[in-house]
């Protein structure tokens, strides 16, 4: 019964056999024939002589009823022991198709990427559909997209699994785990609608995030595509800075090896298109090296590190570095030379290193634009100059803003802790002298003030932040105390550094942060692969481009200001290619599937339509005899 | 206007006044005598004068025509036509195989026993009626005139059906006890398992004009069969198991026609009329015309 049970779901049905010599006697019994009186039997006698003699099976086709009889009883014999063959495919009734589209999956074994394969294997569970099973399809790289919602159309579904193209990112699996724990059965909501949900995650099983968001309540197949580990890539590409010494910038370069013995190549630099260094470089099996090369004195451009060799994964060979000046915040104080607020100011402006700072009295002040910060202190010109500017004790020549009578000893009240000037900020305990009575026009916001006054408003125009202080700093006791420096460190974060933000590389999926350009207009994204996206931009706050799936130089172009962005991967469990042999899903550990999807197939539905097919031949033979 | 003496359930009254224009043809008779009808006999005349000829020696002297030689000098001897007493044989098979069909062969067997019969009578032949196979008891001795219809009528309607085929042994007794030259017709369906050459040679010996009419039931010319059965035979209770198929039901019919061609060409070939007819033909349509057209009656 154990070797039957290989075979049947209910080997015990196997005993209807039994009836079969019970429809041989019914047979026998039935063989009693309807005694018919006829005249004389001569006729049919020589009749019968002759069939017999010229029918060698007449015996045979005698018995054909009796025989398709028993072949009927047997099928339904078989049939109610519910027999089953190991089938490619799902029992499912409702799949849903997850397909990982991240970096890894772009390596080729064979004549196809892994992702061709998962595709493939896809192609075939949709092949495998019945009529009733609904299936969906999600890819995921750094994010999940629905391709198709849960749909019987095979076309439809087809067509949604052709669209599905790599990306260069890593993988997040996290959106999956939620679009799949939002169709689990314990969501009241969906159970009705989506009853026996089943998850096929085609993926080589390289995550990048290993979040759990606790039980997910959804059977989940890990179907492994990729064997291979024969890789290497670029997981290190960054620009270090000299800290405190003077010297070259450096490129920092890290490899990863992830194969089973070590790597000889060669890593080449490129500035552009030129060739800046070549280096020879081992790198042990499984294992990182890094590499340093010192740049030669180059203030932008791009950066792109190359290791030699095709492999398997070609995308993660090269990485780029978007090389840009060092940030300056280039700072302009106005004041008479002996001014107490200017000596406050210079000493805490020099504790940050990008600040290029410079002085000048009101008498040789003209307006260079040449500043990203003018401080005027005590002093204000009649037309003011581009950038931020700060007012110290004076009050510029602005529509709206009426200065008054000074003010004895304002008290000071709560300040305005979302304005990001006032960061970090406790100056409940600053003793003021003297301020400046202000009346401060329509739209501008006070930060700090005192009962008559604003002490400290943000009184920005349209696209050119202004800062107003109503009070000369030398005449409190503001300067030693520990929210001074934080206040000059929040208005150099406030001083916006047009196109020097930017970072030098980008992880491919995270967005490209557009600058706030005062101006407004449109930007054009000129992708890697040489396509253009244009990009609305907006004037008071930073735009994110997201289109970065892909990895490579990207050009932004406003106006006549190009800036390069560097987009990378540079993620050691992508190029860390070998495929995972179990998955963490929610708090399952999923093992990989890696051969055809199998299920057992049932076979008691064909065993029942062939025996009402014969069932249909013995009527169609019985009464072919008796009317034919 | 038929006496209700004549009345019988066999034959309907209108019919039987048609059939007494009919009358039986005899061709033997006028073979030996004169060309033209046959007469009927009249009581106390026995010849009647039919023609001359040469004398030539050896001619009966009493024969010769004196008023003529008296005349023309010359022997010419004076011919009489013998008036033969015809008699019509019909002879039934009353096997168990004749009750069956539908209408069954025996009653369709008898109905035109009565009609062939009445014919005769009507025409004052001699009619003998006999029975030559099965149980059922011999003929009644041969009758003459329409006064003995009645009698006819009653002996054929209290006859039955039973028994084996054995047409041989019933011709040979018939011809031995009824020694009258004349026509006879053999009523039967020739399933005798022995053969029919022998019965018909039988009644070839007698030297009367032989018709043989061979009478099968619509189901044994066109059986409605179906399903396995188990044909059992009425007679010699012997039986054939069939599974009615396609192939035996052609089978069967080639085998039907083979027999009554046998039958026919066995006849034929011995200058005896032959004739197939179902049970389910009318009785008016085989007498007004099928005898009729085959010579029987005229």
């Amino acid at each position: 019964m154990n070797a039957l049970g290989a075979f049947f779901l209910n080997p015990l049905n196997l005993a209807f056999l039994g009836l079969i010599p019970i429809v041989v006697l019914l047979y026998i019994l039935k063989l009693r024939r309807t005694e018919v009186v006829i005249p004389s039997t001569m006729l049919w006698m020589k009749s019968l002589q002759d069939l017999t003699a010229n029918a060698p099976f007449q015996r045979l086709r005698k018995n054909l009823l009796l025989f398709l009889q028993i072949l009927i009883l047997a099928l339904l014999a078989l049939a109610l022991a519910r027999p089953f063959i190991t089938a490619e495919g799902t029992t499912g009734a409702n799949l849903c198709v997850v397909i990982d589209r991240s970096a890894s999956m772009q390596t080729v074994e064979g004549d196809e990427t892994r992702l061709a394969q998962a595709k493939e294997r896809a192609r075939m569970l949709i092949d495998s559909l019945e009529s009733g099973d609904r299936m969906m399809i999600v890819s995921y790289a750094s994010t999940a997209d629905v391709h198709c919602e849960l749909t019987d159309d095979q076309g439809r579904l087809r067509t949604a699994l052709d669209s599905i193209e790599a990306a260069d990112t890593r993988s997040n699996i996290r959106d999956v785990m939620l679009i799949v724990r939002s169709l689990a059965p314990d969501n009241p909501d969906i159970a009705a609608v989506v009853p026996d949900l089943e998850v096929f995650l085609l993926s080589d099983g390289k995550l990048s995030d290993g979040d759990s968001l606790g039980e997910i309540n959804v059977p989940v197949n890990f179907m492994r595509v990729g064997e291979t580990r024969e890789n290497a890539g670029i997981t290190g590409f960054a620009l270090r800075e000299p800290q405190g010494v003077e010297g070259p910038r450096q490129a920092f370069i890290g490899v990863h090896n992830e194969r089973e013995n070590a790597l000889e190549t060669t890593v080449t630099l490129y500035y552009e298109d030129d060739a800046l260094a070549v280096e020879e470089l081992t790198v042990d099996a499984e294992s990182v090296s890094n590499l340093v090369f010192a740049l030669p004195d180059l203030d932008t451009g791009m950066l792109r590190a190359e290791i030699d060799g095709e492999d398997v994964l070609a995308m993660d060979n090269r990485a780029w570095l978007a090389l840009r000046p060092p940030e300056r915040i280039r700072t302009l104080i106005v004041s008479d030379s002996d001014a107490g607020s200017a000596y406050f100011l210079r000493r805490a402006l020099a504790l940050d290193a990008r600040v290029e700072l410079s002085a000048i009295t009101p008498d040789d002040y003209a307006d260079t634009g040449n500043h990203d910060l003018t401080i005027f202190v005590g002093w204000t010109p009649e037309v003011l100059p581009a950038g931020t500017l700060l007012f110290i004790n004076a009050v510029p020549p602005m529509e709206g803003l009426v200065a008054g009578d000074p003010i004895e000893n304002p008290p000071v009240m709560a300040p305005d802790r979302d304005h990001p000037i006032m960061r970090f900020l406790s100056p409940g305990n600053i003793g003021i002298a003297q301020a400046i009575q202000v009346t401060l026009p329509e739209g501008a916001r006070s930060l700090l003030s005192s009962r008559e006054t604003p002490l400290i408003a943000d009184i920005s125009t349209g696209l050119q932040r202004v800062l107003l202080l109503s009070f000369d700093i030398a005449d409190t006791n503001w300067p030693v105390q520990l929210s001074f420096p934080l206040f000059v460190q929040n208005l150099l974060a406030w001083t916006p550094l047009p196109g020097s933000a930017a970072q030098a590389s980008i992880m491919a999926g995270k967005p490209i942060e557009l600058p706030a350009v005062p101006e407004g207009g449109e930007a054009t994204v000129t992708h890697p692969d040489g396509t253009t996206s244009i990009v609305k931009l907006d004037p008071s706050r930073p735009v994110q481009f997201a289109a970065t799936e892909h990895t490579g130089p990207y050009l932004v172009t406003v106006g006549e200001r190009e800036t390069a962005y560097a987009v990378n991967l540079l993620d050691k469990n992508e190029t860390s290619i070998i495929p995972a042999e179990t998955l963490e899903f929610g708090k399952a550990e999923l093992a990989a599937i890696t051969g055809a999807m199998q299920f057992d197939r049932e076979l008691w539905p064909w065993l029942v339509l062939a025996g009402l097919a014969i069932l249909m031949i013995e009527w169609w033979i019985y009464s072919y005899r008796a009317h034919g | 206007m038929p006496s209700s003496a004549t009345e019988t359930s066999l034959l309907d009254p209108t019919f039987l006044r048609k059939l007494e224009r009919l009358a039986i043809a005899a061709k033997q008779v006028q073979l030996g005598a004169t060309k033209g009808e046959r007469k009927s006999r009249r009581k106390g005349i026995s010849t009647e004068f039919a023609d001359y000829r040469d004398y030539v020696q050896g001619d009966d002297l009493r024969h010769v025509d004196w008023n003529i030689y008296g005349r023309l000098e010359s022997l010419y001897l004076k011919l009489y036509q013998e008036h033969e007493d015809m008699t019509l044989h019909v002879l039934l098979d009353a096997s168990q195989s004749m009750e069956f069909g539908s209408p069954s062969k025996f009653l369709f067997a008898r109905q035109l026993a009565a009609a062939i019969g009445y014919i005769g009578l009507a025409g004052y032949d001699r009619v003998a009626l006999d029975t030559v196979s099965g149980t059922a008891p011999r003929g009644p001795r041969p009758m003459r005139g329409k006064g003995n219809a009645a009698r006819m009528f009653s002996w054929l309607d209290s006859l039955q059906a039973g028994g084996g085929t054995a047409l041989a042994d019933g011709c040979r007794s018939h011809a031995m006890r009824n020694r009258g030259k004349g026509v006879i017709l053999l009523i039967s369906d020739f399933m005798d398992e022995s053969g029919h050459e022998n019965a018909i040679r039988q009644l070839l010996a007698t030297r009367c004009e032989v018709y043989c009419l061979q009478v099968l039931a619509p189901e044994e010319l066109d059986p409605s069969l179906a399903g396995d059965l188990k044909l059992v035979d009425s007679e010699t209770q012997a039986f054939a198991e069939i599974t009615v198929s396609r192939a035996l039901m052609k089978r069967y019919r080639q085998n039907r026609d083979a027999f009554v061609e046998q039958v026919r060409d066995y006849c034929v070939g011995r200058g005896i009329g032959h004739f197939l007819v179902s049970s389910s033909t009318p009785i008016e349509e085989v007498t007004l015309n099928i005898l009729r057209r085959g010579g029987v009656v005229r």
